[in-house]
């Protein structure tokens, strides 16, 4: 095994087997688990938690890596509906293709679970979900404050930008969301504080980002506070910045205001060297803890279409609060124990 | 009759020349609508982001003018770039090694479906779909789906300047003359051509094409481990989503720029434009804060129009060839090819 999946199943073990509160050992029992691609340090640790944790319990783990293809993941799952298995875990393409894979299972008896990505229908199944709205809201809540204090001194307007994920990603459009409800809040309480913003187009794809950005930057060089809708687009935005002399730790005065959302380890960093100001942090151990729990508890109750709404509020991770608050956010255990350098 | 002759003609040197036209449009366009859009700043902007597109492209065009195809560019960037990004977090290999081995390893993914093209005859499509499939694979394994930060010389690299160009400029017109000067100087050129064109023919005529095939493949993989590696350094991160799709814009770049799907037709100066032009117009949409929802139907409408202007000078050309059709001894006709519309011309 490679010495980083080692290195997270370690930190997937420490924090899960402390956190999670299973009833009773679960021996015995078949769980298949169906991910698309993982794409991204926290899909890599969302799905080690899951596997690791199930494993531990005593509990056959059937893995189906789908690589990006919802029909092939909905193959995946009739193909362990034929098993037998008593419950399913997936972590589907997009929100389209998981209502068809809940309804598959649900039609056959079969509980399952969907992890952190959302179907378009959540009435049906145990949707665990983070609430982007709320966890890029607390972090947007931390810039504005700054910017406000930048604001009342010099009198000039901010011009606020965000990076938007991808549109058909219903935690894009979260994010999205959170980050304008927080602007006009402050455009109402305060007016004129905050230009027009500017919304860059991602798709999720790094080099999308940063032909759009470098445009955007181009056409508007008086940007002042970014927010992007992922962390992985953090080195992106700073190829942009760095030659115009903007990518610089608070306290400085070209300093731009900085956020974004997942809670990764790069944002750790950098939170710490003063470069982002605060990211939203989807709570990875708090959304396994309660998949695996809610599908154990209605296997063991015998419920076969389980459905409810499991919500992740999520937490910001600021300059202010760092030193306190560290260990809750995934990415900074990771950081801490050196994941970046390996 | 004289001003209808002069109507004609200036249609047809438009028609000829759409791409070309188009791009001046859409050019003044964006530019009176943003003043900004018209700085040297901004130019070198779009020109420098489509510069891993448009080497990806040049590599692509090779490819179309023999009449094949080549899906796995973007699986080529991304194992290229993992292979290289690995070697340079693990044993603190430095950029132009780095390079290097990216290059070596692209080229020899190029190797691998011009094997499979020549000598296994798999269709161009079908060999370079699983490659697709199977280069993205390996990365994935290599990574474990983890990305990799690259280190910070290669950021350095990455915004290096040369008499104040940017490093993925410099590298984009290499690339290009390079190409033109091979596909307009030397006889490979004239041969890749000729077995687009026709490859029976050209076999009678003496021509390898084998060897012919063999080599575009090789320079599509060169070209794309080295889009790879100039996207890499922009990013400064190759993770699992790297490149992907990138296929498609360079077919897309090379298409606009007059390259024939069919082979034979096109040069790499059109790719060079066609690949300008795509940037050019994500960035002027950017620059007038289009609405979201909207951007990719703008591009896709400009993009359906270059295509129906090159659909107009098709169907001109193809009146121009009947004029040349003549009886022969007994019942047999031949058509004889028009003289070629100037922008197809293999120039």
């Amino acid at each position: 095994m490679h010495k980083n999946s080692k290195f997270i199943a370690g930190l997937a073990f420490t924090a899960l087997l402390t956190a999670i509160p299973f009833t009773q050992a679960q021996a015995g029992l078949r769980i298949c688990f169906g991910f698309q691609d993982l794409e991204t340090e926290f899909w890599v640790a969302g799905h080690l938690a899951i596997t690791q944790t199930l494993r531990e319990q005593g509990v056959e783990v059937l893995e189906y890596n789908a690589n990006e293809d919802p029909n092939r993941q909905l193959e995946q799952v009739r193909e362990c509906i034929a098993q037998g298995v008593d419950g399913i875990i997936i972590i589907p393409q997009d929100g389209d293709s998981a209502v068809t894979i809940v309804k598959e299972a649900q039609a056959n008896d079969i509980p399952i679970a969907v992890f952190n990505r959302p179907p378009n229908d959540r009435s049906s199944g145990i949707v665990v979900v983070a609430d982007n709205v709320s966890a890029t809201e607390q972090a947007v809540e931390f810039m504005a404050q700054q910017a406000l204090v930048k604001w009342q001194v010099t009198g000039k307007t901010i011009q606020p930008l965000i990076l938007v994920g991808a549109l058909q990603d219903t935690n894009a459009i979260g994010r999205r969301d959170g980050f304008f409800n927080v602007i006009n809040r402050y455009n109402e309480a305060y007016p004129g504080m905050f230009a027009e913003p500017i919304e860059v187009a991602t798709e999720w794809d790094a080099a999308t980002a940063l032909a759009n950005l470098e445009a955007a930057i181009t056409a508007n060089p008086d940007v002042d506070f970014i927010f992007t809708s992922s962390d992985f687009l953090f080195p992106t935005i700073r190829s942009v910045l760095e030659p115009r002399g903007k990518w610089v730790p608070r306290g400085n005065p070209n300093h731009v205001f900085m956020g974004g959302l997942d809670g990764d380890a790069t944002a750790c960093m950098l939170i710490e060297q003063g470069f982002v100001d605060a990211t939203g942090v989807q709570d990875l151990f708090l959304e396994a803890e309660l998949t695996l729990n809610a599908l154990l508890e209605a296997i063991q109750a015998g419920q076969t279409r389980p459905n409810e709404v499991l919500l992740d509020p999520g937490f910001a991770l600021t300059a202010a609060n760092i030193q306190f608050n560290r260990n809750d956010m995934w990415g900074c255990v990771l950081y801490d124990q050196g994941f970046l350098d390996k | 009759m004289k001003s209808s002759r002069v109507l004609q003609k200036t249609w047809n040197v438009l028609l000829n020349h759409s791409t070309l036209v188009l791009f001046v449009v859409v050019f003044i366009i964006f530019g009176l609508s943003s003043p900004r859009f018209f700085t040297l700043e901004n130019i070198t902007n779009f020109v420098k982001q489509a510069a891993f597109t448009g080497i990806i492209a040049v590599g692509m065009t090779f490819v179309l003018l023999t009449a094949g195809i080549d899906l796995s560019v973007g699986s080529n960037m991304y194992l290229s770039s993992v292979i290289s990004g690995l070697l340079m977090r693990s044993i603190g290999l430095d950029v132009l090694p780095a390079l290097l081995v990216a290059l070596v390893v692209g080229t020899l993914f190029g190797a691998v479906n011009a094997f499979s093209v020549v000598y296994l005859r798999i269709t161009p499509f079908m060999a370079t779909l699983a490659t697709l499939v199977i280069g993205r694979g390996i990365g994935t394994a290599l990574t474990e789906s983890r990305q990799i930060d690259l280190p910070e010389r290669m950021a350095t690299f990455g915004q290096a300047h040369l008499l104040g160009i940017p490093m993925p400029i410099i590298a984009f017109l290499i690339v290009v003359s390079t190409a033109y000067f091979v596909l307009t100087r030397l006889p490979i050129g004239r041969q890749i051509y000729a077995v687009g064109n026709d490859r029976d023919a050209a076999e009678k005529a003496g021509i390898n094409s084998k060897r012919v095939i063999f080599s575009v493949y090789l320079i599509s993989g060169f070209c794309a481990a080295l889009a790879g590696f100039i996207l890499a350094s922009q990013v400064i991160r190759v993770d699992r989503s790297f490149a992907e799709g990138r296929e498609f814009d360079a077919i897309a770049a090379a298409v606009l720029g007059g390259v024939s799907l069919f082979g034979g037709v096109g040069n790499v100066i059109g790719a060079l434009v066609g690949a300008v032009l795509i940037q050019m117009v994500q960035t002027g949409l950017q620059f007038n804060q289009v609405n979201l929802y909207l951007q990719p139907m703008v591009r896709a409408l400009i993009i359906l129009m270059t295509v129906f202007f090159d659909s107009l000078r098709e169907a001109q050309a193809e009146k121009l060839r009947r004029r040349f059709i003549r009886p022969l001894d007994g019942d047999k006709t031949e058509v004889h090819k028009a003289p070629v519309v100037p922008s197809q011309a293999n120039t």
